[in-house]
């Protein structure tokens, strides 16, 4: 990674998730959405995503056995 | 059904680009709402909350919401609001409007001709460690100690916990050091601070650890002197060193809403 000065357009994902999900101005809306999504970011979006898919998919499926936590 | 999207609320007429979204503006009492019509399939609550753990689906919705914002910035000052601010109708979100007038007003004029320039340090903690081991003369000392065979493989493994720990310390104070004379150099050209977790390894992919993640308040006309700061910083803490640094911007103000 550079050390200069980088401008808004190089800019990472995490750079922009941050603000847009984690800053900014909180004022409810109509809509009042759990923001566990601010979450993702300090868990790791990537694994954080895949778990909560593969859990989701245990949590359904008529032959789950105990849920386990995956790894 | 159509819900409201709330991007930003500026203070002066704002002129979206016609980029097919439909971004348009709501004024009330010269407050100006940033807003686009979304549909209840994408931004009702129940699809929302599935819609948010869908990385694509964040990643295209997080980028238009900050580039909506940046573009109204051009223009002038913003206040930015959060991702999936919703609203059912305009009444509601003119009510919130008059409800906030008088917070949103304010920060529009502490705001008023600065902007938010994002910094980060991260550390190489294996590079610092090599390089100050160069230096430290007690752990070069240890180290031959610990090598030579005079000691027994007891006493060999306690000198080398209490090098371990040595090295730990000497790096500790090390990154402290820096950070601090990187804020201290950067507080003085800007106005406001704020401090936010590191970020893990997970998250950024990177092989060092990040070890300040912070946000500035510049004033645009004092830009150049900040940037100067950023400049004599970095020639000082280059790779070589150890630490690496990151300074973006300029950004909506998020940080100091």
């Amino acid at each position: 990674m550079d050390n200069t000065v980088t401008s808004s357009k190089d800019v990472a994902l995490v750079e922009i998730l941050d603000r847009v999900l984690d800053k900014g101005v909180v004022i409810s809306g109509d809509i009042v959405i759990s923001v566990a999504g601010v979450d993702l970011i300090y868990l790791g979006l990537r694994t954080l995503l895949s778990s909560m898919e593969t859990m989701e998919r245990l949590r359904d499926s008529p032959i789950a056995g105990p849920m386990q936590e995956p790894t | 059904m159509d819900l409201i999207y709330l991007y930003c609320v500026t203070n002066r007429v704002p002129q979206p680009k016609d980029d097919g979204c439909g971004v348009y503006s709501l004024n009330h009492q010269g407050l100006y709402a940033v807003l686009s019509k979304v549909s209840e399939d994408e931004f009702g609550e129940e699809n929302l909350k599935k819609n948010l753990r869908n990385l694509e689906w964040l990643k295209i919705k997080a980028y238009r919401h900050e580039k909506v914002i940046e573009e109204v910035m051009k223009d002038g000052c913003v206040v930015p609001f959060k991702l999936a601010t919703l609203f059912i109708t305009e009444d509601s979100l003119k009510a919130m409007l008059k409800e906030h007038a008088e917070e949103l007003r304010g920060n529009l004029e502490n705001l008023e001709e600065k902007d938010e320039w994002g910094v980060k340090i991260y550390c190489d903690v294996e590079r610092l460690k090599k390089i100050s081991l160069i230096d430290d003369k007690e752990i070069l000392r240890m180290d031959k100690e610990i090598s030579s065979s005079a000691l027994g493989p007891g006493k060999a493994f306690l000198l080398k916990k209490k090098r371990e720990k040595l090295l730990n310390d000497l790096i500790d104070k090390k990154i402290e050091e820096t950070v601090q004379e990187f804020l201290t150099g950067l507080k003085q050209q800007s106005l406001r601070t704020r401090f936010n977790r590191s970020l893990p390894r997970d998250v950024t992919e990177r092989m060092d650890d990040m070890i300040l993640n912070a946000a500035f308040l510049v004033e645009q006309d004092k830009l150049s002197a900040f940037i100067r700061e950023i400049e004599i910083l970095k020639n000082q803490y280059y790779e070589g060193t150890g630490f690496l640094f990151d300074c973006t911007g300029p950004w909506p103000p998020y940080n100091f809403c």
